[in-house]
Formats: C-alpha cells, structure tokens, sequence
C-alpha cells in the first residue's frame, strides 16, 4: 500500500482565523505533516504608502495596522517623531496616554479571550467578553469620537484633555468580578482544559529563535516586558507576568493576569492624573513639519508582542523609508515548526492560543 | 559588552552613531555574537533602498545582558543568508526579497509573499513606479 498525504486549506474564509489567514496543511490521516501559511490578503502596503505622504497625512493610518489595539501604533509613530524633534511630553500628557493604552490593552485582550473560546466551541465566553470590551468601547467613543481608529495621539500631545474619568472607574469598579467570573467558567473547566493543557508547547528557545515576543513569549517563562524600561511608563509600579507552563493553557492564563496587570496600572494613573492637573502640550505645526536628517527607531511592547517603527528621513516633509515591525508576523512564522506533528483537531486552538491578528501580519 | 569593546571584535568596521557597519562577512559576525555573547532574539532585519545600493539593519537583542546591538551591511543584489543562526530570518528574507529583490545566498526558500506570484517588480525599491509599465500613467502605447 502506498502512503498518500492530504493537503488541506484551513482558510482564508475559515471564521476561526482572526482575519484572513490561509494555512496549507499536509495531513497523514489526521496529524499534521507540514503547515506552510499563505498571508497577504490584507496588505495595504502601509511601507510604501509613507514614502508619499507627509507625517500629518500618514498619522491616521497608523491606527490600521493593528485595529484591535490602535494606540500602541498611534503612540510608536508619535513616539518617534517626538524623539527626533527633541520633544519631552508633559507629565499629564504621558499619564494619560498610558491609560489609554492600558485601556486599549484591555480590550483586545478580552476580544481574544471570546475569540479564543469562540474557536474552541465555547460560545457564552464570546458574549461575556464582547459586554465587557463594548465598556471600554464606549468610553472611547465618549472621549475620541471613535470605537476602533481613535487618532487621538499627536505629535506633542494628545487631541483634546481626558473626560469622563468616571466611566473608567466604572470600568474598573465592575471588571474585576468579570474576570473572576471568566476564570470561573473556563479557567478549571475540563474541556478547556483538555483541549489546550500541555498543546502547542513552545520552548523558550524556539520562540526566541523565532523572534516571538509579548504575552507568547513570557508564557515559555522569559521576562521580557518592554514597559519595565520604558520611559512612558516611568514611576508606575508593576510586574510583568511571567508563566513557566510554555503551552496554550499558559498563554490563555498570562493574558487573563495581563488584564489585572492592565487595571492596575490604570488604578495608578487615575491617582497621578489627579496630582498632575496642569493641561499643558507641546504641539507642533503640522503642516512645516519637516523631520531632521537621519534614522529613528523606536519600539513598544503592544499586546501581540514587541511593535517597533523604523524612520529614515532625509531632512523632507515625508519618511525616505518607514518600516513597521509586529508581533503576530513572527508568530505566523511560528506556525510552520508548531504545528507540524499536532493533530488537525488541535490546529485551532494552537493557533488561536498565539493571538494572530492579520492587519497586523500583512501591513 | 560596549560598542568599542565590539568593534575591536570585528575587524574592519565603522561606528555610525550607534550602528555598525561591516564590511565582511556578516554570518560570522552574527554566529559570534548568539553563540558567544548571548545575542539571542533577531528583532527584526530592515532594508533601505540607497539607489545603488541597499543596506540590511539588523536588530539583535540579549533576553540575558539585555542589550541591543544594531549591524548595517550594504549590499548590491545578494546578501548573505543568517537562516542558520535563527528562524526568523526566513520571514524577514522573504519580506526584503519580495519587496527589495535582494536575494539571499543560503536561502532557497525565497518567494513572493505579499505581492502575487507572477508580479514583477519590487514595491519598495525607489525606482519602482518609475519602471512599472503596468501602471497607466507609465503605459505610452495608448497615448500614442
């Protein structure tokens, strides 16, 4: 008898792949011979595009790279840019744009932890997370006038000052019991547990190698959390968290502790909000903006992993060259070495487990 | 390690702020600093068109010194693959092949990856729109 293998296209319409992802799996029976990722079907050429607009121009796009978690790639870009034009933000404003990412962290966290479950079969998780997240959606909405694409960074400062500071507290008042209720319905529940115990086991050193970072890295048991020297976090008082278990359980249990991690930090800016009242920016004009000759590079721990921007300007209105480095393009890669010897019935929740999101991966 | 401590490990360098540029071979380089000095995670390898030449940054980072260390190689239209060194690379090779046409000696895994299969051209390379006939604007058979 001769051995036939199958391949098999998991996607780019499989509603369990976060976005537009085609997997091209050769299946032995039902064990996984091969995974080759076929990615692309989102790219916008974001790179390219900077080289023909003016940083102003440019800055609204940002937000799309990862739509889950704008911020963070608003925050890089302006980040940037301060940092070649000598700019120091006021104590406020750093305080402020810390909530707000720890905010935004939030949600795309609880957007996986539904979708994650979503995957495996669990569907009331979905909602659950998806009440919690529409909270923190609405606050945005109050504040920015947008639920997704908030542009509300800008070189110096932010748009207008924070409001509505007692929905935050609202938010906070009411999250931690929903995340109790969360770890009660899945954390020790035995199908979730069978279904991602001891799956997908990464090892330190091959996630290094594969140049993942973020929450998947920390849960293979290396304490790399970018924010512990970061300057914008500076004065805010936290441990990252750091799991030893390397599998996909892990990963689902360090993003539930991230959520505490998240609201604490919070909890600390409301306090210093309230100590620093002076509104104060250091905006610029815009529209003369003109970066001076030279390279810029900045990086940022955004919530799929290390987000870093590339800027080489050679003294114009727009970037000679732009380039964007994301978390979920690495661990796409990764999918190639983990998944090979798993069971297709396993795929999903290995995949899922990495937290992919394509904007982010095709750019 | 300090970055003087690093040039005189690799002969044949300049400093450019805090980047190195090297002018051999740049597989050892890389080989010394994961395997001697703990240079464990390829953050990311970037490539710039300079018009006749490109230059590839790379981005190295030590979970345990935790230090960065940035390398620039300039090269014409081949560069030397460090796939060996670390896995990652074979996503960022992939990425400077499709969008920069750089291919890397070592590597035959190379393929078009954002762009379609039978695409010509390299988005990202300065003279790109210039070249692409494709394009309307460059198309002179109908304008005739």
């Amino acid at each position: 008898m001769t051995q036939t293998t199958l391949k098999l296209n998991l996607g780019p319409q499989h509603p369990s792949t976060h976005g537009v992802l085609r997997l091209i799996l050769e299946l032995e029976g039902e064990k996984i011979l091969s995974c080759e990722p076929d990615i692309g079907y989102l790219h916008r050429g974001m790179e390219k595009m900077a080289e023909g607009m003016t940083y102003i121009q440019y800055l609204p796009t940002v937000d799309r790279i990862d739509y889950l978690a704008g911020c963070f790639y608003s925050e890089l870009f302006c980040r940037t840019v301060e940092k070649a034009l000598g700019i120091t933000l006021p104590e406020r404003v750093r305080i402020i744009r810390v909530i707000l990412l720890e905010l935004n962290r939030i949600a795309s966290h609880l957007l996986w932890i539904g979708a994650f479950l979503m995957d495996l079969g669990a569907v009331s998780p979905f909602f659950y997370a998806m009440r919690e997240r529409e909270m923190i959606l609405r606050y945005f909405e109050k504040l920015t006038g947008q639920r997704m694409m908030y542009n509300y960074f800008v070189f110096g400062g932010i748009r207008k000052d924070i409001d509505f500071l007692e929905d935050i507290d609202e938010i906070l008042r009411i999250l931690p019991s929903k995340i109790q209720d969360y770890e009660r319905i899945i954390t020790d529940n035995p199908i979730f547990l069978q279904r991602t115990k001891a799956k997908g086991i990464l090892e330190p050193e091959i996630a290094l190698n594969n140049s993942v970072t973020g929450v998947n890295l920390r849960a293979s048991g290396i304490n790399y959390d970018l924010r512990i020297t970061d300057k914008l976090y500076e004065g805010f008082e936290f441990s990252p968290v750091v799991l030893e278990g390397k599998d996909a359980w892990s990963r689902y249990k360090a993003r539930i502790l991230e959520l505490s991690t998240s609201m604490n930090i919070i909890k600390q800016g409301l306090d210093r909000l309230n100590e620093n009242k002076t509104f104060e920016q250091k905006l610029i004009n815009p529209l003369t903006l003109k970066l001076p000759e030279g390279e810029f590079y900045s990086e940022i721990e955004a919530p799929r992993g290390l987000a870093s921007v590339y800027i080489k300007s050679t003294g114009t209105e727009t970037p000679y060259r732009l380039k964007w480095r994301t978390g979920s393009y690495y661990s796409v890669n990764l999918l190639r070495k983990l998944l090979v010897g798993e069971y297709l019935n396993d795929a999903i929740a290995i995949a899922g487990s990495l937290d992919i999101i394509l904007p982010e991966v095709d750019k | 390690m300090d970055l003087e401590e690093l040039k005189t490990l690799i002969e044949q360098c300049e400093l450019d702020g805090n980047k190195i540029c090297i002018k051999n071979s740049l597989y050892d380089i890389v080989n010394i600093l994961k395997n001697k000095y703990s240079y464990n995670l390829l953050k990311s390898i970037t490539a710039v068109d300079l018009g006749d030449e490109t230059e590839l940054i790379y981005n190295l980072y030590s979970t345990i010194d935790e230090e960065d260390v940035i390398l620039s190689v300039k090269v014409k239209n081949e560069a030397e693959s460090i796939i060996d060194l670390f896995d990652s690379a074979k996503a960022d090779e992939n990425e400077i092949y499709d969008m920069f046409g750089i291919s890397f000696i070592g590597n035959d895994d190379l393929k078009r990856l954002y762009m379609p299969e039978n695409w010509t051209g390299f988005p990202l390379r300065k003279d790109y729109v210039q070249d692409d006939t494709r394009l309307a604007w460059n198309d002179d058979t109908d304008n005739a």
